[in-house]
């Protein structure tokens, strides 16, 4: 990492916003994320969390503003951005007719990982999916898509992870162990930025949040300046968003 | 039940309106009235060449085909659906979260997608040649029998493909025993009696002559498939869990030659594993070029050998030029937004693999060319079909992206498609028709073709790519 990614963020926007026809998804967001955060982007369904989400990862273009992800302009660059990254997206869509290994061996291939047949060995042990190795993507669960889906995000070990949701399919056991995975990885440096709705993950595993409504930045800060303030992140979210109008 | 299918009914439109817009989708049966009604002024030319009898082959053939395609897309619905949609469901579904049952289902999905298409193409058609009929001499009563036989025509082929895909769920064995009977069979009645395939096609006959027994035959030829169907349908497939050995690294080592190998090796898996190579290769080239060549072997008495191959080999091109669908059908965008892949080098990806199968259309022209006792032609036709084939398929990415089967349904998008294409085939016709060997002069349109594909590429990068 370049001193200049470190003075700058890991993720910086200036008024990014995007606008689909009539609607405005994200309007003016300028937000800053530093290395070493577990940065949680919250609000309500549909407050343009996954829109943030897909123009940081380069997968559609803002409308006006400007984001760089590791000192890189998604706008200009959005392939070197997708190739330093981990991308999660809310949906979990391997293809239909590789096995999981074989996506896994796509994976690698695409991203040059030496050794990819290794580190997938680990994440299946890992992830206790193995058994489903050699089952085609369409035919696994959910759960199993979303465990495939968390594989391919981490096992070029990137720098920073964006995650849209990432533990919505998960049972409570693979939820402990994928919210101490996340812990431990932004311990070692890394960065994770996850958006979600379920607050009570936020204030578990993040340290910054930022809290979106209708597309518009209502909030940033800390998780431990709220807990400094006696303040719990549910009641603080709700008495945010009502005051904006949220019915 | 009619809450059901007037909800279905909704849901499709809304389909396709969200995919192109209301407004371009409510023009594609206006548009397919228009063809209609100005190729109807063609038809006193046509009959002044093709022997009467034949053109009603043709559109009868059409129509089955249209029903075969429309039924293989509702049953593939689910496994399309979910690469384009993600997670998207749809009231054939329904059955998993309400009180109802999957039988009921299928027969509102079977009589929804009916009604649907009737209204999308056969009553389009049948109203622009309507339309014309005073024009062109044509006895008033036969826009309304043609409406009742094509209707006949297009839900056969629909009652077709869903006994035998509802056969396929049960068990492939008896589907392949089942296709081979009927084979068979049709082979040794022809055979034995000397009477054509077309003979034993009930609403064609029924357009022939109409009679009630032959009416009540062809409605049963509708009804006794579908009622099977519906009887016998599972939503659960016989072999839903497979396991699968490792082909992809195999596969990405043997294609290294491709530009990118494993995008390549993932296409091919594709293709093999969701059944599309064989079934496209037969139901969506073999048999509709079978027809074809049959058809325009019928011009043998009004054209010399050599213009009808090269006739044959122009339609092939267009017919192969489609492959493209066959590797972007299944595919989603979606599952590359998380890997380094941009938009031009899935589409050059595609190409390259389209290229490779562009060895069947290649393999048939020198087939027709060698058992026609046309080799002397057969440099030209290979020439003016691969050309065709390659021209079509840049105006196809120039148009569509990677969402070829999607945005066709765009009328905006058909209709230039339409025009991009027709113009460059009649000149080419002439051409051919002038000397057959001018036909190599076809290879010209490769200029053009990469033109547009250049463009392509600057022209989906720059667009969010649809999520369907």
């Amino acid at each position: 990492m370049s001193f200049m990614e470190m003075k700058q963020g890991i993720i910086v926007t200036q008024g990014l916003m995007k606008q689909f026809g009539d609607v405005v998804a994200v309007n003016n967001v300028s937000v800053s994320i530093g290395q070493g955060e577990l940065f949680g982007l919250l609000g309500p369904n549909g407050s343009g969390k996954t829109t943030m989400i897909k123009m940081l990862t380069g997968q559609i273009r803002p409308t006006s503003g400007s984001a760089t992800v590791l000192g890189l302009d998604v706008k200009k660059d959005p392939i070197g951005v997708r190739e330093r990254v981990g991308i999660i997206p809310e949906q979990e869509t391997p293809p239909s007719f590789l096995s999981a290994t074989e996506y896994l061996d796509f994976v690698g291939e695409v991203r040059h990982i030496p050794d990819v047949q290794k580190l997938a060995d680990w994440w299946f042990d890992f992830l206790d999916f193995g058994d489903k190795r050699d089952v085609l993507c369409k035919d696994l669960s959910r759960g199993t898509r979303q465990k495939l889906m968390f594989t391919q995000a981490f096992i070029h070990k990137p720098t920073l992870a964006l995650i849209d949701e990432p533990l919505i399919n998960f049972d409570p056991i693979m939820q402990r162990k994928v919210k101490d995975y996340l812990t431990e990885y932004v311990k070692r440096g890394n960065t994770i930025f996850i958006s979600t709705h379920i607050l009570e993950i936020a204030e578990e595993i993040c340290s910054g949040f930022a809290i979106l409504h209708k597309g518009k930045l209502l909030y940033t800060g800390t998780v431990a300046e709220l807990k400094e303030r006696d303040q719990h992140l549910d009641d603080f979210f709700l008495s945010l968003v009502e005051k904006d109008g949220h019915v | 039940m009619f809450k059901l299918f007037t909800n279905m009914m909704k849901e499709e439109w809304r389909v396709h309106s969200t995919m192109f817009g209301s407004l371009s989708f409510a023009l594609f049966p206006v548009m397919i009235f228009g063809i209609a009604f100005m190729g109807s002024f063609l038809l006193p030319l046509f009959r002044a060449v093709v022997p009467p009898g034949y053109l009603a082959i043709i559109i009868h053939a059409m129509f089955l085909l249209l029903g075969i395609m429309v039924g293989g897309f509702g049953l593939l619905g689910m496994e399309v659906m979910n690469r384009r949609f993600g997670q998207a469901s749809l009231l054939s579904y329904s059955a998993r979260s309400l009180p109802i049952s999957e039988q009921e289902i299928f027969c509102t999905f079977v009589v929804k997608d009916t009604v649907y298409y009737m209204i999308l193409w056969v009553l389009p058609v049948v109203a622009g040649f309507a339309l014309a009929s005073p024009f062109i001499a044509v006895p008033p009563y036969l826009p309304l029998l043609l409406l009742l036989t094509l209707t006949l025509a297009f839900l056969t082929g629909l009652a077709l493909i869903f006994f035998l895909s509802t056969v396929y769920s049960r068990s492939k064995q008896v589907l392949g025993v089942l296709l081979i009977i009927m084979a068979i069979g049709w082979a040794a009645f022809s055979l034995y009696t000397g009477i054509g395939p077309a003979a034993l096609f009930p609403p064609l006959q029924l357009f022939y002559t109409f009679s009630w027994p032959t009416l009540l035959v062809a409605c049963a030829v509708v009804i006794i498939p579908s009622a099977i169907a519906v009887l016998l349908f599972t939503s659960e497939c016989a072999d839903a869990t497979k396991r699968f050995k490792n082909a992809l690294v195999p596969l990405t080592k043997k294609l290294s030659f491709f530009p990118y190998p494993p995008l390549a090796a993932k296409d091919l898996i594709d293709l093999l594993r969701s059944g599309s190579f064989i079934g496209q290769t037969l139901f969506s080239f073999l048999i509709p070029l079978g027809l074809l060549w049959f058809l325009l072997s019928v011009l043998a008495r009004f054209l010399p050998p050599g213009d009808i191959l090269l006739l044959f080999a122009i339609l092939t091109g267009v017919i192969a030029s489609t492959m493209y669908t066959w590797l972007t059908m299944f595919d989603s965008f979606s599952s590359y937004t998380c890997l380094p892949v941009s938009v031009p080098s899935l589409l050059k990806s595609k190409m390259c693999s389209f290229a490779v199968l562009q060895m069947i259309p290649a393999a048939l022209i020198v087939f027709v060319s060698l058992a026609s006792g046309g080799a002397v032609f057969l440099a030209p036709a290979l020439v003016l079909c691969l050309s065709v084939s390659f021209y079509a398929l840049a105006v196809t990415v120039w148009l569509t992206g990677l969402s070829p089967s999607v945005l066709v349904y765009d009328a905006r998008v058909l209709l230039t498609y339409l025009l991009a294409v027709g113009v460059a085939l009649v000149v080419l016709i002439m051409l051919a028709f002038v000397n057959p060997f001018y036909a190599i002069l076809s290879a010209l349109l490769f200029l053009p073709a990469w033109l547009l594909v250049k463009v392509s590429y600057a022209k989906w990068d720059m667009q969010d790519q649809p999520w369907f």
